[in-house]
C-alpha cells in the first residue's frame, strides 16, 4: 500500500499548531512586515488619489473612448473576480470531495477571494460616467413612478452574481473562523483584544453541539457556494457573450472564462503562498511543497483548458464563416495590439508547460516565476478580449485603446489595496485553519504520531 | 494756488503741486490697465475695469466648481411683442461667406439666434446651408469678439503696444481729422451690399477716397480672363444644375470654389436622374478634393499641367474630332499640349472629348481654385473660356448675365493699394471686411507702416486690428441691417435678429456716422437707410413682403446668350509657364476656407470632408512619394519655396500628383483668439506676387518646394480610423448601367428570420433614408447637428483620443489603387433600430425604444457604463468623457434650449431630432391638424444641399421615405445583424462603364 505523504510536516504536537499559527497576529509586527505594510499602504493610498482624481474629473482622464468604451476599469475588474475563484473552488468545492490537502491553504485561499471580491467590486462602479448614480443599478423600491432596472442586461446579472458572491464568500469564510476566533480569545491576554476576539467567536464554546451546528452550516455553505465557482464567472463573461460584437458574441465564454478564473485565482494563492513561506518560515511545515505541487498540477490543467479554448475561438472564428467574426480574431493574433495577444499566449499556455516536471513543480523559484507570468497572462486575455472592440464592424470606427496614467494609477493602485486587506488579514486572522488542520495532523504518519 | 494746506505731509502737498494732485487723486501709482496716461476722463478709470474683472474672474472660479449652476428665472413682466417663452421666431436674413451667398431662416429664442437655416426661396443656396454658414452663428458669440470701439498704441516699429478703450465720439472726431487731410483709401472685400456700395459711393466723392476691393481667395484669375475673353469683368456662375457634362480641372467646384452650396444643389439635381440624362463629372486635378470624391471618373494631373489639359483637350475636340465651331486656328498651339498630355490620357482625352461635343451646350469646364492658381492662372481660365466657347456653354452653362457680378476683388487692386502705400500717398486706410495682414502676407503690413492712421473695421482686434490706429467694432451680421446682392438681380434683406451684443456698429452706420462728420449718424439709422434704399427700388412687393420673404428678385432679367470671344485672348495661351519638379499647392478646405471663421471651434473641429482630419493643417503628399522618401503620417517637415519656410507634419493623401504638396489656407492664425491662435501654420506667406501683361495677381500654387524631414513627429486628429471598407457592404456602389438593369444591383442581401414578432408601431414610426448618390459629403449636416442639439466641441488632444461628440458624422471610404482612389461618403447617425442592441443592455433602461420607432436617450437617467456604445454596431453613440457644459460667456447664448446639454459622465447620440418632431406634433394637436409628410424637418436633413436625407413615417405608404424604403436600390447596412435599423442607404451610381475595385484587404491604414 503506498503510503500517504504526511500534510504537515515538523512533528507537530496540537500546541505547536495552535502556537505556530496564533504566533502571527500575537506577537507585535517586525521590520520585514512594517516595511512591507507601509509600501502596500503608499500603494493604497495613491490609489485613492488616483480614483478620487477620475471621480471627481470623470472618465476623461482614463484611456476609453470611442470606439473602446471599456478598458482598464472592465480588463481589472474580470482580472480580479478571477482570481477569487480559486478560494471558492479550495474551500468549497474540495470540501465537498473531502480533499484534506486543502486544510491549510483554504483559509488563506477564501481570504484572498474576500479581498479579490472587494478589490473587483470597485471597478465596475468606478468605470460608470455617474459612480455616484451607480446604486440604480440595484432593484429597490424607489419614488421614480414604476421605474426598475432592465432584467434583460447582463450588467444586472452582473450586480446578482457578484454581491451574491461576494456575500457568500464572506459569510463562508467568516462561518469557518468562529473556532479560531474561540482560540485566540482564549489565548488573549490583553482584556480588548479578548473581548474584540469574543465578539468575532460569537460565543463559541467548542461543545460538541457548537461543532455539529458549525460543521452543517460549513457543509451547507460550501454547497452554496460550490455553483458560485460557475455561475459568477459565467456570468462576467456574458458582459461580453450577449453583446453582438465579433469577438465577444460567442458561446465558449462562459466556460472558457470559468477555466481562466481557476487558473488565476490558483496562480495567485501560489504567489501569496510563497510570500508568506518566505516571511513567515513556520508556515512551511502547514504548507509544504506537496501542497503547492498539487496546486501546479491545477495550474497545468486549467492553463490547458484555456489554451484549447484560445484555439477553439479561433476554429469556430474560421468555422462559422462570419467574416467579421473572422477578422476579429485575425486581428487579435496580427493587429496593432498582437503584442497582448502573445503576451497572452505565451504567460498562459507556455509558462504553465514547465509543470510537466516535478522538478520544476517543486521547485518555489519556478513556481513563483511562474505564478506572476500566469497573473500578468490573465490581466492581459481580458485585455485582449476587452479592447477587441477597437476594430469592428465598420472599419471607419476603428481606433486605438491607449492607457493613461490614471489607467495605470488604477491597476497598480488595485494591487494595493488587495495587499493592503491581505496583510492586515495576515496580523489578525489565523492565516491558517487552526481547527481543520489538527484533525489532519497525523495523516500519512503512524498512529501516535511517530513514523 | 486754491487753498492753503494747514497740515501737510510734504512740501508737494504745501505747494499744492498739479503733479502731487493728481497723483493724490489717482490712488494707484500706475493703473493696472491704463496705458501711458492715455486714458480720458470719460473712459472712466481703469481701476474699476480691472475691479469688474477681477470680480467677475472670482465669480467664475467659484461656479466653475458647483456641479449644477442655479440659475434664477424671471417671467416676462410685459411680455414683448411676438415672444412667447419656449417658442421660437423665425427671420428671413441673409449674409455673405466671402463670395458665397445665403439666404437664411433665423430661429430666434428669447430674443437670441440660435440656428440659421437655408431659405428655401432664396436661389443662391435654395435652402442648402454649408458648414460655414451654420458655423456664423457662433461667430456671432464668439468671447474673442471686441466689446467696443478700441484705440491701438502703435509704437514706433508700428507694432501694439497697447490697446485701449476708446468712445465712438472720439474715434469719430479724430478719424475724421484725417479724413479730411486727403489721401484716403478704403479697401474691403467684394462689396455685396447695394447700400454699401451705394454709401461708398458717396463716401469717395465726399473725400475724393480710393476704393479697393480684394477678397482672400479671390477670383480676379476669373474675371480678368472673362475680361479678356469677352470684354466683360465677370465671375460667372456655374450652372451644374443644367450641365450634363461637367469637367472640372482644379475647381473644387462642390467643396469650397466659389459657390459650393449652390453648385451642389444644382449637381444633385442632375445626380437624382437615374436614367440616361444623369450628369457626369469628370475630374482632372492635382490634389484630392471634396469634388475629386463625387467624380465619376477622376484623373491625377501634375501641377502646372492644368492649362495643358484642356488645351489637349481643346485640340481633341477642333483637331481630331474635327468639332472646331470656327477655332480651327488653336490647332497651333494646341497639339504641344495634347503632344504632352496624350501619353497618359491618350484614352481619356478621347472619350472625354467626344462627350463634350455630344453634350454640347449643356456640358461645362470649369477650372479655378487656388490649387490652380499658379503662374498659368490666367491662361488656363482663358483655355477655359475658349473651350466652353467653342462647345456653345457660354451662356448656358456658364451664366455671365445671372452672374456673381458683385465679385470685384481682385489681388492687382491689392498691389495697388501697397504700391500707393509704400510711396506714401495713402494718409488714412479703412479697412473693412478682410485681415490682409494675415490673409495676403507680410508686406501688407510692412507697407501700412506708411499710412498715417489704419482704421480697421472689424469684430476683433486680429492680426489686421493690431497694426491699425483705430478697431471700429463691427457689428455681426445677425445684428445688423444690410442687404444683399449675390447674384445678379436677386436681392436679399439682411435682419437683425439680436440687439448688439457689445458697442458695435455696422459699417453702413461708421459709414454714414463719417458722412455725417462725426455726429454718429443720427438723422439716418442703419435700418432707416436700408429701408428708404430699396423703397424706391422694390416695386410691387411690400417692404414688408420682403422681409418676410428675406429675398426680392428684379424681374426681366436678360437672359444671357453666347458671348464673342475676342481672339487675341489666345495670344496668352501661346506661351505658358513650365512647372517642374515637386512643387506646393495651397488649396482652401471646405471648413476654413480663407481662415476668417478661424475661431469658431464647430469648424475647427470639423473634419475635413476629404482627408477626415481636424485641428490642423498639415502638408499632403502623394503614397507614392511618401514611399519613395519614407515619409510616415504625422511625420514633422520642413518646407522650402522662395525665402520662406515652415514646418508641418505630412499626411499621405491617396489619389494625388506625386509632384504636389498640397497645403491648406486658412490656418496658423495668431490674432483670432483663443481657439484658433496657433492652429496650424500659416501657409500665405509663400505666395509669390506674380505680373505680366495679362495682369497682377498672387501665385498660389505650383511654387517650388523643398521637402526636408526633421525628424520629428506629431499625431494628426483623424476622427476616422481606416480608410478601406475591407470588402464588407458598407457603402454600395454601381455604375449607371448596372442599374438600369437591376436596380438592387451591387445590394448582397441577407435572409433574416426571427423567432420573436416584430415592434408593433400603430401610430408614426420615424424613419430616414439616405440617398448615398445624391449626398457630396460635404459635412453641412455635421455642423447643423452640432448646432442643433448643443453638441460640444473637445479640441485635438481629445480628438485624438477617438473623443469628438459628433452624433452625426461622414464616413468617407477609398476604393482602388491609393494612387488614384475613387472615395465615397456615407452619413451617419443614430439609427434608431427596431431591435436596438443598445436597450437590451442598458442596466437602468436609459435608452428605450418610444412607441413612434425612435430609440430615445433618458439623460438623467444615464449613470454611463457605455454599454450600450459597445454594443452599437454603427459606433454612433457618444459618451460625455468630462463635463463639457461649462463654455465661455456668451457662447451659452447659442445653445438651444429646446435640447438638453448633457452633463458628465452620460451617453447621448442623434435622437431624430425630437424635439422638432414634438414641436411639429404639439402645434398639429393645437391645431387639429393632421401631420403631412415633410412637415418635419431634422436639422441635417434642413441643412443638406443636395436633399440626400429624407426623414418621414414610415408608416405613411405615400411618404417619401416609405418609398425610398420600397425602392429595390434601398439596403440596410449590417443587414445580417438584424437590427433592422430605421435609417436606410440608397445605392451609390456612378456613371462609369466600370467601378474601380479594392485590390487588397487589409493594410491601407
Amino acid at each position: 500500500m503506498l503510503k500517504r505523504r504526511p500534510l504537515v510536516t515538523g512533528d507537530k504536537t496540537y500546541k505547536d499548531v495552535t502556537d505556530d499559527i496564533c504566533e502571527l497576529i500575537e506577537r507585535p509586527p517586525g521590520i520585514h512586515f512594517m516595511g512591507l505594510f507601509l509600501g502596500v499602504k503608499a500603494l493604497f493610498v495613491f490609489y485613492l488619489v488616483v480614483l478620487a482624481f477620475i471621480v471627481s474629473t470623470g472618465m476623461g482622464l482614463m484611456g476609453v473612448n470611442h470606439p473602446v468604451g471599456w478598458g482598464t476599469d472592465i480588463i481589472t475588474f474580470v482580472f480580479w473576480i478571477g482570481i477569487g475563484h480559486a478560494g471558492t473552488l479550495i474551500s468549497a468545492v474540495l470540501f465537498l470531495f473531502r480533499q484534506k490537502w486543502r486544510t491549510s491553504i483554504a483559509r488563506t485561499a477564501e481570504a484572498m477571494t474576500v479581498f479579490a471580491v472587494m478589490t473587483a467590486g470597485l471597478f465596475p462602479i468606478l468605470h460608470t460616467g455617474r459612480p455616484w448614480l451607480a446604486y440604480w443599478l440595484l432593484p429597490y423600491p424607489n419614488q421614480r413612478g414604476p421605474l426598475w432596472v432592465n432584467f434583460r442586461s447582463p450588467l444586472i446579472w452582473d450586480v446578482f452574481a457578484v454581491s451574491t458572491y461576494a456575500t457568500v464568500s464572506i459569510v463562508f469564510w467568516y462561518v469557518g473562523l468562529i473556532p479560531d476566533f474561540a482560540t485566540v480569545r482564549d489565548r488573549a491576554k490583553n482584556p480588548i483584544r479578548k473581548k474584540i476576539y469574543g465578539i468575532l467567536s460569537l460565543g463559541w464554546r467548542g461543545t460538541a453541539r457548537d461543532w455539529n451546528h458549525y460543521e452543517m452550516v460549513y457543509m451547507l455553505l460550501a454547497g452554496l457556494s460550490t455553483p458560485l465557482v460557475l455561475s459568477v464567472h459565467s456570468i462576467v463573461s456574458f458582459d461580453f457573450a450577449v453583446a453582438q460584437l465579433p469577438g465577444w458574441h460567442t458561446t465558449i465564454f462562459p466556460p472558457y472564462f470559468v477555466a481562466g478564473a481557476i487558473f488565476s485565482g490558483f496562480a495567485m494563492v501560489i504567489t501569496l503562498m510563497v510570500l508568506v513561506r518566505h516571511f513567515y518560515p513556520p508556515f512551511k511545515n502547514y504548507v509544504t511543497l506537496d501542497h503547492m505541487e498539487v496546486m501546479n498540477k491545477i495550474i497545468m490543467v486549467t492553463g490547458l483548458l484555456v489554451g484549447y479554448a484560445y484555439g477553439s475561438e479561433f476554429f469556430i472564428a474560421w468555422y462559422s464563416g462570419a467574416p467579421y467574426e473572422q477578422y476579429a480574431f485575425i486581428n487579435r493574433a496580427f493587429g496593432p495590439y498582437a503584442w497582448s495577444y502573445w503576451i497572452m499566449i505565451s504567460c498562459n499556455v507556455i509558462s504553465p508547460q514547465v509543470f510537466w516536471f516535478k522538478k520544476f513543480r517543486r521547485s518555489i523559484p519556478v513556481m513563483f516565476v511562474a505564478s506572476i507570468f500566469v497573473n500578468i497572462g490573465m490581466w492581459f486575455e481580458r485585455y485582449v478580449i476587452t479592447i477587441t472592440t477597437h476594430r469592428d464592424f465598420l472599419p471607419a470606427n476603428w481606433g486605438d485603446f491607449v492607457m493613461t496614467f490614471f489607467d495605470l494609477g488604477a491597476l497598480f493602485g488595485s494591487f494595493g489595496m488587495f495587499f493592503l486587506l491581505f496583510l492586515l488579514y495576515l496580523r489578525l486572522v489565523p492565516a491558517v485553519s487552526i481547527a481543520e488542520v489538527k484533525p489532519v495532523l497525523f495523516v500519512g504518519k503512524d498512529k501516535g504520531g511517530h513514523h | 494756488m486754491e487753498k492753503s494746506n494747514k497740515y501737510w505731509q510734504s512740501l508737494e502737498e504745501w505747494r499744492n503741486d498739479p503733479k502731487f494732485k493728481e497723483l493724490v487723486n489717482s490712488e494707484f501709482m500706475t493703473s493696472p490697465l491704463a496705458g501711458d496716461g492715455e486714458v480720458t476722463e470719460e473712459e472712466g478709470p481703469a481701476r474699476r475695469h480691472f475691479l469688474k474683472l477681477m470680480g467677475a474672474s472670482m465669480a467664475l472660479t467659484t461656479f466653475g466648481c458647483v456641479r449644477r449652476p442655479a440659475q434664477k428665472i424671471v417671467p416676462y413682466a410685459n411680455r414683448p411683442h411676438e415672444i412667447v417663452p419656449g417658442v421660437a421666431n423665425y427671420y428671413a436674413s441673409s449674409f455673405v461667406d466671402g463670395v458665397e451667398g445665403f439666404g437664411t431662416v433665423v430661429t430666434t429664442r428669447e430674443g437670441r439666434p440660435i440656428k440659421l437655416e437655408g431659405n428655401k426661396s432664396h436661389p443662391a443656396n435654395f435652402g442648402g446651408m454649408s458648414a460655414r454658414a451654420h458655423s456664423h452663428v457662433l461667430s456671432l458669440y464668439d468671447p474673442d469678439r471686441a466689446n467696443g470701439p478700441k484705440n491701438n498704441l502703435l509704437n514706433e516699429q508700428r507694432t501694439n503696444k497697447d490697446t485701449v478703450n476708446t468712445t465712438w465720439k472720439s474715434a469719430d472726431a479724430a478719424i475724421s481729422k484725417q479724413l479730411a487731410k486727403g489721401g484716403v483709401a478704403v479697401l474691403t472685400g467684394s462689396v455685396s451690399s447695394p447700400t454699401t456700395k451705394a454709401l461708398l459711393n458717396t463716401f469717395k466723392t465726399a473725400f475724393s477716397a480710393d476704393h479697393y476691393a480684394w477678397d482672400s481667395i479671390g477670383l480676379g484669375h476669373v474675371s480678368q480672363a472673362q475680361k479678356l475673353c469677352y470684354g466683360q469683368s465677370v465671375v460667372p456662375a456655374y450652372r451644374l444644375d443644367k450641365a450634363k457634362y461637367i469637367v472640372s480641372v482644379d475647381a473644387d467646384l462642390l467643396g469650397s470654389y466659389l459657390n459650393p452650396t449652390r453648385q451642389s444643389k444644382g449637381f444633385a439635381q442632375g445626380r437624382k436622374k437615374l436614367n440616361d440624362d444623369m450628369n457626369k463629372l469628370v475630374v482632372f486635378e492635382t490634389l484630392m478634393t471634396l469634388t475629386g470624391t463625387n467624380a465619376d471618373e477622376r484623373f491625377v494631373i501634375h501641377p502646372g499641367e492644368q492649362a495643358s489639359l484642356v488645351l489637349a483637350l481643346t485640340h481633341e475636340v477642333v483637331s481630331e474630332l474635327g468639332f472646331s465651331g470656327g477655332f480651327e486656328g488653336v490647332t497651333s498651339f494646341t497639339a504641344s499640349h495634347h503632344e504632352k498630355m496624350k501619353p497618359r490620357f491618350a484614352k481619356a482625352l478621347n472619350a472625354i472629348a467626344k462627350e463634350l461635343i455630344s453634350y454640347r451646350g449643356d456640358a461645362l469646364v470649369a477650372a479655378g481654385s487656388p490649387q490652380s492658381q499658379d503662374e498659368n492662372a490666367i491662361p488656363l481660365q482663358i483655355a477655359v473660356n475658349l473651350l466652353n466657347t467653342i462647345l456653345g456653354n457660354d451662356g448656358k452653362t456658364v451664366d455671365h448675365s445671372n452672374s456673381y457680378s458683385f465679385i470685384t476683388g481682385s489681388d492687382a487692386q491689392m498691389y495697388n493699394l501697397i504700391e500707393k502705400m509704400k510711396s506714401g500717398s495713402v494718409k488714412t486706410l479703412v479697412i473693412q471686411g478682410v485681415n490682409p495682414a494675415y490673409a495676403w502676407g507680410d508686406s501688407f503690413a510692412e507697407a501700412a507702416k506708411n499710412v498715417e492712421m489704419v482704421v480697421y473695421v472689424g469684430d476683433r482686434n486680429d492680426e489686421t486690428g493690431s497694426i491699425s490706429h483705430y478697431l471700429l467694432t463691427e457689428s455681426h451680421a445677425l445684428e445688423s441691417w444690410g442687404d444683399a446682392e449675390v447674384i445678379k438681380g436677386v436681392y436679399s434683406i439682411q435682419q437683425p435678429t439680436i440687439r448688439p451684443l457689445y458697442d458695435t456698429r455696422s459699417f453702413n452706420e461708421t459709414l454714414l456716422a463719417w458722412l455725417n462728420k462725426g455726429s454718429e449718424g443720427d438723422d439716418k439709422t442703419a435700418h432707416d437707410y436700408v429701408k428708404s434704399y430699396w423703397s424706391s427700388k422694390i416695386k410691387g412687393p411690400s417692404w414688408n413682403n420682403v422681409l418676410q420673404n428675406g429675398v426680392f428678385t428684379e424681374a426681366n432679367l436678360p437672359s444671357g446668350g453666347q458671348r464673342s470671344f475676342n481672339r487675341t485672348a489666345l495670344n496668352y495661351l501661346k506661351k505658358l509657364t513650365p512647372v517642374s519638379g515637386l512643387t506646393l499647392n495651397m488649396y482652401s478646405t471646405v471648413g476654413l476656407r480663407d481662415g476668417s471663421l478661424a475661431n469658431v471651434s464647430w469648424l475647427q473641429e470639423f473634419p475635413d470632408p476629404v482627408t477626415k482630419i481636424c485641428w490642423d493643417n498639415y502638408a499632403t503628399v502623394s503614397p507614392k512619394y511618401a514611399a519613395e522618401n519614407s515619409l510616415k503620417e504625422g511625420d514633422v517637415v520642413k518646407l522650402t519655396s522662395g525665402k520662406n519656410s515652415l514646418t508641418v507634419p505630412v499626411h499621405i493623401q491617396p489619389g494625388q500628383s506625386d509632384k504636389a504638396v498640397g497645403l491648406a489656407l486658412g490656418y496658423g492664425r495668431w490674432a483670432a483668439g483663443e481657439v484658433a491662435n496657433k492652429v496650424g501654420v500659416r501657409s500665405i506667406v509663400f505666395a509669390k506676387d506674380f505680373k505680366n501683361t495679362m495682369g497682377h495677381n498672387r501665385v498660389l500654387a505650383s511654387l517650388p518646394v523643398k521637402l526636408e524631414k526633421t525628424g520629428k513627429s506629431i499625431p494628426l486628429a483623424n476622427v476616422q480610423g481606416h480608410h478601406s471598407m475591407e470588402g464588407r457592404q458598407i457603402v454600395v456602389e454601381t455604375t449607371l448601367k448596372d442599374f438600369q438593369k437591376n436596380p438592387e444591383s451591387g445590394i448582397h442581401r441577407h435572409k433574416i428570420f426571427s423567432l420573436w414578432s416584430k415592434h408593433k408601431y400603430t401610430g408614426h414610426k420615424w424613419a430616414l433614408s439616405v440617398d448615398l448618390n445624391s449626398c457630396t459629403g460635404c459635412g453641412s449636416c455635421i455642423i447643423a447637428c452640432q448646432s442643433e442639439n448643443n453638441i460640444p466641441t473637445v479640441g485635438k488632444k481629445y480628438v485624438l483620443n477617438g473623443r469628438e461628440m459628433h452624433w452625426m458624422r461622414v464616413d468617407r471610404y477609398y476604393v482602388g489603387d491609393p494612387e488614384n482612389p475613387s472615395a465615397v461618403h456615407q452619413p451617419l447617425m443614430c439609427f434608431h433600430c427596431d431591435n436596438a442592441p443598445c436597450e437590451t443592455v442598458c442596466p437602468v433602461l436609459a435608452t428605450v425604444h418610444s412607441d413612434e420607432g425612435t430609440n430615445d436617450m433618458i439623460y438623467n437617467r444615464c449613470v454611463g457604463t457605455r454599454y450600450c456604445a459597445n454594443n452599437c454596431p454603427y459606433k454612433v453613440r457618444r459618451f460625455n468623457w468630462f463635463s463639457y457644459t461649462s463654455v465661455k460667456t456668451p457662447l451659452h447664448m447659442a445653445m438651444n434650449p429646446e435640447v438638453t446639454v448633457r452633463s458628465r459622465g452620460v451617453m447621448e447620440k442623434c435622437t431624430f431630432c425630437n424635439h422638432r418632431i414634438k414641436e411639429v406634433q404639439n402645434k398639429q394637436r393645437v391645431a387639429k391638424t393632421k401631420y403631412k409628410d415633410g412637415d418635419i424637418l431634422t436639422a441635417c436633413q434642413q441643412s443638406c444641399p443636395t436633399d440626400a436625407l429624407v426623414f418621414g413615417d414610415m408608416n405613411d405608404p405615400n411618404s417619401q421615405v416609405s418609398k425610398d424604403f420600397a425602392d429595390k436600390r434601398t439596403y440596410i447596412l449590417l443587414e445580417e445583424l438584424n437590427n433592422t435599423p430605421s435609417v436606410r442607404y440608397k445605392t451609390k451610381i456612378r456613371n462609369v462603364a466600370s467601378l474601380k475595385k479594392d485590390k487588397h484587404h487589409g493594410g491601407g491604414h
